[in-house]
């Protein structure tokens, strides 16, 4: 019984202190980004680069970006993927499209950054970006004779063209400033510029209460919550609510409930930029340089979306309370998750299997992330625990590669798309480019000389390059590999 | 008599889409058959990069969005 209940605290407690220090400045904005890539991005802005005429030095980095842009859920990756190959620029901008999303979109960026750290969420853009093109550039290779016998098919659903509106486009800039100015760790964000004491007595009883109740050992990596972190909780709860009753019905019309809800998380985001302190003199309120750049940036979120067409501004709100919907119930389960799993593996197991940045240990990383599912962006917070533990980051990012890219659903819809040859051939180069995306980067953290691994990385996508182009003129197929 | 094919694998976007086009026609007093595609395979046959996809009369008129009311009832008219 008593190891139940310390389960379930770790549950709790682990849930609580990513609510209260992670979710915020980062997941608030980032889901509000996400509505906004999913509303207001024209697709054809993107799409027209995609067709079977475009040639692969454009047709390629444009899957990429219609991976980071497009795709932040299944209801775009699935049939844009298909459109691309069946109708579009063939098997490999495909492939480097379905690679690329789930590494490369905002929410992704953004809750890596905040948990993982900047650095490591750089690393996980870059490489996915290099292999994800280098993937697809040898599934084209290799399947070249699949993509020759699209010939025939026409080139309608790309032709269509669309530029992002200049008020959609301030709309974007301006979140991912409040994004920046909430996350990044620098001054003058971090400047305090005046502090006011409020008269509260109870602030430091609450704050040791909360310690009681959320135990935490600062040499495991565990982190409590502050009263802070309390307040920020509890308004998280009232956004949820009267978001229910505002948003649910958005593409009618905004309602008393959709201001109360939009008011509530733009406090939020100030109260989790100030800094509380209690003391015991009361509680002591301190005005931060993030605080006013937060402000400053939603300020002009407002001013760039009041000029937004009702439309426009209706399918932005549906779109991101769609994302909050769909991913942050299973992502405060798989938080719970992972605090109760934590307390059962011993840190020995993972310091022995995944310790050291080696082969062994990027392959049992990614063997791990291949068998493995779950649900978007609750691999973050599996790769944290793993971090805490012990593991190396090298194998870390490898799992990082793996996880999101191969799942059993995942693997069965591209199978469905592609047939199963091409989807074992692009599960194999999956799992063998994550290894070796693992080791590379465990390389640099281990202080190896830089200019090899960006030389290596550059030279293997040059040698694939070369390879597609040799290809491209001895066949004499028209150049849209 | 108007066939009306929702685009979709399930997602809250596609059961958003059907409640919009329910709703337009039943305002308009049109009469129509609803039919909900969930097979990417048939989804793909049409062509759209994005659902859901809003189908009128073997026609596809929108997809990737939600329309609002009054352009599923401007497309059930004409």
């Amino acid at each position: 019984m008593d190891t139940f209940l310390h389960l379930i605290n770790g549950g709790a407690g682990n849930l609580a202190a990513y609510l209260a220090a992670h979710v915020l400045l980062c997941l608030v904005p980032a889901f509000f980004i996400a509505g906004a890539m999913a509303a207001l991005i024209p697709k054809p802005s993107i799409t027209r680069w995609l067709g079977r005429n475009a040639p692969y030095r454009v047709s390629y980095p444009a899957a990429a970006a219609a991976g980071s842009l497009l795709a932040v859920c299944s209801c775009t990756i699935v049939p844009l993927f298909a459109g691309i190959y069946k109708k579009g620029a063939g098997l490999g901008p495909a492939i480097t499209f379905l690679f690329f999303a789930p590494a490369g979109n905002i929410l992704a960026l953004a809750y890596t950054g905040s948990i993982l750290g900047v650095e490591f969420a750089f690393a996980r853009f870059v490489l996915s970006l290099f292999f994800g093109i280098g993937i697809g550039l040898m599934m084209a290779v290799l399947f070249w004779r699949d993509d020759a016998s699209h010939d025939a098919q026409t080139d309608t659903l790309f032709a269509e063209q669309a530029d992002i509106a200049a008020p959609a486009l301030g709309v974007l800039l301006s979140l991912i400033a409040v994004l920046i100015a909430g996350t990044l760790k620098l001054w003058p964000l971090t400047a305090t510029l005046g502090t006011v004491t409020l008269p509260l007595p109870w602030a430091e009883a609450w704050q040791a209460t909360l310690s009681a109740w959320v135990p935490f050992d600062a040499a495991k990596g565990e982190e409590g919550v502050s009263l802070q972190g309390s307040l920020l909780i509890l308004l998280l709860v009232l956004i949820g609510l009267s978001a229910w009753k505002g948003l649910e019905n958005i593409v009618e019309g905004a309602n008393r409930w959709t201001w109360l809800a939009l008011g509530l998380a733009a406090a939020t985001l100030l109260v989790a930029a100030m800094r509380l302190t209690p003391s015991a003199a009361g509680l002591e309120v301190a005005l931060t340089g993030r605080a006013v750049a937060v402000a400053l940036a939603m300020a002009a979120v407002l001013h760039f979306a009041r000029r937004l067409d009702a439309d426009a501004c209706r399918a932005w709100l549906w779109e991101a309370w769609r994302f909050v919907k769909q991913i942050f119930l299973l992502l405060v389960v798989g938080v719970f998750v992972v605090g109760i799993v934590r307390q059962l593996v011993q840190p020995e197991w993972i310091q022995t299997l995944a310790g050291r940045n080696d082969l062994l240990a990027n392959a049992v990383a990614v063997v791990f992330g291949v068998f493995m599912y779950f649900p978007t962006l609750v691999e973050v917070p599996v790769a944290h625990m793993f971090l805490d533990l012990g593991m190396h980051r090298g194998p870390l990012l490898a799992y990082l590669m793996a996880d999101p890219e191969l799942s059993l659903q995942s693997i069965l819809m591209v199978a469905a798309v592609i047939g199963r040859p091409k989807t074992f051939t692009y599960v194999a180069l999956v799992a063998l480019f994550s290894i070796v995306a693992g080791l590379a980067y465990g390389a640099w953290v281990d202080g190896m000389d830089r200019a090899w691994i960006v030389g290596g990385l550059t030279s293997f996508v040059g040698v694939l390059v070369a390879a597609l182009s040799w290809l491209l003129r001895r066949r004499a197929i028209p150049a849209r590999i | 008599m108007k066939s009306i094919k929702i685009l979709g694998s399930g997602c809250a976007n596609c059961k958003k889409l059907e409640a919009v086009a329910r709703e337009a026609a039943t305002r308009a007093g049109i009469e129509a058959s609803f039919e909900k595609v969930t097979d990417m395979k048939a989804i793909m046959a049409y062509d759209l990069l994005a659902t859901p996809g809003l189908v009128i009369d073997e026609k596809l008129v929108s997809s990737g969005r939600i329309p609002t009311q009054d352009e599923v009832r401007k497309w059930l008219a004409s």
